[in-house]
């Protein structure tokens, strides 16, 4: 089984630590991964993308045009990924930002209030963990366990900071 | 050790550097390879070596030249504008015999460019790049693995023909992240008859790139042609995939040459023969195989992130006969399998 899996969004939305999360965990499952940070000069604001690969194959290409996941946290990037998932694929939309509605008929498509569902939990810099709580309730890329496991070994024990990641990506699976 | 772990493919430069005994390094940041420089700036120290940032590339590369002077494995790193800059000191260097290892994560060109990944250094890289009929073999890595070894042979290279020895690849290759196996520290470095570490007991040394004598440079720069036609003999190093049965092979390199193998599994599905041709070295380039593959009536696509730098080399070695298409990007955006699929399925 192969995953390609492509999340973009602002510098700053935290598009390069959920591919980062998914590639470390799909690593711990024995899979052959990669990860490729993609953005420009500025240090927010800026387009940032994030393409990784799970598989249980050699991979060949980094960068990845046809992805089977696809995460859209702005309108930008829901411009860019919107026509190129793969027929059958997925696609997560922030709908706190993006407004339109994908006509396309062979995605699932999901919309996520993302930025209100991360307000609610008391911060709005976890939109990020909503996302990727929703592709992980959507397709069996990694387990929940898995990546909280990730989160557990990044993050300082018993932060707050950690549980509110925690209770984002929890949130995230929970509402999709 | 067969352990796997995550790394980048900057650092797993730094981690190769390390590994191969890499005692001094000296840098100045640039995008895309400054997490290289940041990760030597923490290890370095910590194990007893040197690590300093110069205040530009061009004092780094001619810090590593002093340093090399004294026999210690040395090394910088630095992005393509940076490269530019050091031009002066690995001349030198070649010049005089002083061996070290540039990493050069390219980004695009020319001038200040755009940070984003490019292959656009590739005559620079090939043809010496500084003044002077001097060559520096040249390892492109495809993978954060090959980040890690090509950097542990550089260094091997660099000492077996005392020359600066190049890590030529693109800052999106640098900026990824992929699994690798650690490789073992390398136990024993060569000998130095030639190193400058104090006269007591023995005759002076003299390290230099000059001869004041018209007369005595020729025979000076003979010694160095013949050290580059032994490189040229010795040192070519590619990988072939499928090439057993190719109608069409594709020439790419780094990261490139990752799309490459996506393009030539899609073609695999409509039973097309595409193979693929991937130089580890592209000074030496491997310009026999890809010629005898020429010989056996092969077409070919050559992929790559610039205005068509390898093509010239590739058609050195197929000549006139074959038709060879390039299918490129430039400017700091990434090759896909997308566009070299397209470009196979031109050719069929």
């Amino acid at each position: 089984m192969s995953w390609e899996i492509a999340i973009s969004g602002f510098g700053g939305q935290g598009v390069l630590f959920i591919g980062r999360l998914l590639m470390e965990a799909g690593f711990a499952a024995g899979q052959e991964v990669s990860w490729l940070p993609y953005y420009s000069g500025e240090k927010r604001g800026g387009m940032c993308s994030c393409f990784v690969n799970i598989s249980d194959e050699r991979i060949g290409s980094i960068f990845i045009t046809h992805p089977d996941i696809a995460v859209a946290m702005n309108p930008d990037a829901y411009a860019m990924l919107e026509p190129d998932v793969k027929p059958e694929g997925l696609l997560i939309v922030n709908e706190s930002l993006i407004k339109e509605k994908s006509n396309r008929l062979d995605l699932k498509v999901i919309y996520v209030p993302m930025v209100e569902l991360a307000r609610e939990l008391g911060d709005e810099s976890v939109s990020n963990m909503i996302a990727l709580g929703a592709i992980l309730a959507n397709a069996p890329v990694v387990t929940t366990s898995s990546i909280i496991k990730v989160l557990n070994q990044m993050m300082s024990k018993d932060s707050a900071q950690l549980e509110m990641n925690k209770a984002a990506l929890l949130k995230g699976c929970e509402i999709s | 050790m067969t352990e796997r772990t995550l790394m980048g493919g900057n650092i797993a430069i730094a981690e190769g550097a390390i590994l191969a005994g890499c005692g001094a390094y000296f840098g100045y940041p640039i995008t895309p390879q400054n997490d290289l420089l940041e990760h030597m700036s923490q290890r370095m120290p910590a194990l007893g070596r040197i690590f300093l940032q110069s205040e530009s590339e061009l004092a780094g590369i001619n810090m590593v030249y002093g340093a090399a002077a004294t026999g210690i494995r040395c090394m910088t790193s630095t992005s393509s504008p940076g490269f530019s800059l050091q031009q002066e000191g690995i001349s030198y260097m070649a010049g005089a015999e002083v061996p070290c290892v540039v990493a050069n994560i390219m980004r695009a060109g020319p001038g200040l460019g755009n940070i984003g990944g490019a292959q656009g250094d590739y005559k620079q890289c090939t043809r010496g790049g500084g003044h002077g009929d001097y060559y520096l073999i040249t390892l492109v890595p495809a993978s954060v693995q090959e980040m890690m070894d090509l950097t542990m042979l550089a260094f091997e290279l660099a000492d077996k023909y005392r020359n600066p020895t190049l890590i030529m690849a693109d800052g999106f290759l640098g900026q990824s992240v992929e699994s690798i196996v650690m490789r073992e520290p390398v136990k024993k470095l060569p000998d130095k008859n030639w190193a400058i570490t104090g006269a007591k007991g023995r005759e002076k040394r003299l390290i230099n790139s000059f001869e004041m004598n018209p007369l005595d440079h020729p025979k000076r720069i003979a010694l160095l042609l013949e050290k580059y036609e032994r490189m040229r003999i010795d040192e070519v190093r590619y990988e072939g995939m499928r090439l057993d049965d190719a109608e069409i092979v594709v020439v790419a390199y780094g990261s490139v040459a990752r799309a490459a193998m996506t393009a030539i599994k899609m073609a695999q599905q409509h039973n097309w023969k595409v193979g693929l041709l991937r130089p580890i070295t592209v000074f030496p380039f491997p310009y026999q195989p890809l010629s005898d593959l020429a010989e056996k009536g092969c077409k070919f696509i050559v992929a790559e992130m610039s205005s068509g730098q390898m093509l010239e080399d590739v058609r050195l070695a197929v000549g006139s006969q074959n038709e060879i298409k390039l299918v490129n990007t430039y400017g700091g955006v990434p090759l896909t399998a997308d566009q070299i699929f397209e470009a196979i399925d031109l050719m069929i």
